[in-house]
């Protein structure tokens, strides 16, 4: 998309427009969405910024109207694995064989979690819920974000990830998975368990 | 009240297991029809009830607690003073 030739042609001024009306205001998600890939206020903003100046740059390959909100992510989330993931060299621990295999195992049908309750879960008023899904791998993370966080459909999330739909509904079936053995082990450690709920 | 046509077909004609219209109304992948019949399934299916209880509490949770933390001000203020560069040269 970056990479895209221009497809249309914008004045000074409508740049400005769109870049004012269309990608600023989605500035917030946005910021969120870098602080939670690189859990660090200065490396969020300067990701942040350099996706903003980016898609300035390239806004002649964005048309006017459409999903300017998607646009902008998947230009975040190449930065973030061309540049930011390269600089840090933090390794892919993913196995996605291991992902697909298990999506189509019997597995999926077993309740995973039987002990996580609603009632535990209401009690989490503190971190606990942001630190288990910061806990997951950046891939797991990162569709939770889009889907739960930012409300994208499947097939902005294949868009934003490059990857096919298929995939992004087992990569979120498995995110969920592990989000609730995450959460459930916090709620052992609060001191629910079956036997005083 | 006539039981309505199930609206989870997949493309193969067969039904969609209790897991698939689970993770179709979580994703928000769902027709109003489907939504309406998972809805009245969900008073026949204890599991699916439960499920959908727990994920949603979840989503729910995170929607609340993770979307915080607010912009620092200078990035907006650094941001547009770059465009307003580039426009001008
Ligand atoms: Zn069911």
């Amino acid at each position: 998309m970056v990479e895209e030739k221009p497809h249309q042609k914008y004045t000074e001024k409508e740049k400005k427009e769109i870049f004012n009306s269309e990608f600023m205001p989605h500035i917030r998600s946005m910021y969120n969405f870098g602080f939670r890939l690189t859990f660090d206020r200065d490396d969020a903003k300067d990701l942040v910024q350099d996706t903003y100046l980016k898609s300035y740059r390239f806004i002649e390959s964005f048309q006017k109207g459409t999903n300017a909100k998607a646009w902008l992510f998947r230009i975040l989330k190449n930065s973030f694995i061309n540049d930011y993931r390269k600089k840090s060299k933090e390794p892919s621990k993913v196995d996605y064989q291991e992902v697909e295999t298990y999506y189509n195992s019997d597995e999926v049908d077993r309740q995973i979690t039987p002990d996580l309750r609603v009632e535990s879960l209401k009690d989490m008023i503190g971190d606990e819920i942001s630190n288990a899904l910061n806990s997951l791998d950046v891939d797991f993370r990162t569709v939770i974000i889009l889907s739960d966080l930012e409300e994208f459909k499947y097939e902005e999330m294949a868009k934003i990830l490059d990857i096919p739909i298929g995939t992004v509904r087992s990569r979120l079936h498995r995110a969920r998975n592990l989000l609730k053995e995450k959460l459930s082990e916090y709620a052992k450690s609060m001191g629910y368990n079956k036997s005083n709920v | 009240m006539s039981k309505p046509n199930n609206p989870f077909l997949k493309e193969d004609g067969t039904k969609c297991t209790c897991m698939d219209m689970l993770q179709q109304m979580l994703d928000s992948e769902v027709t109003n029809e489907q939504r309406d019949y998972f809805k009245q399934h969900l008073d026949n299916c204890m599991p699916c009830y439960k499920t959908y209880d727990l994920e949603m509490t979840i989503k729910e949770l995170l929607k609340s607690k993770c979307c915080g933390g607010d912009v620092p001000p200078d990035l907006i203020i650094e941001l547009q003073a770059q465009i307003n560069q580039k426009i001008s040269t």
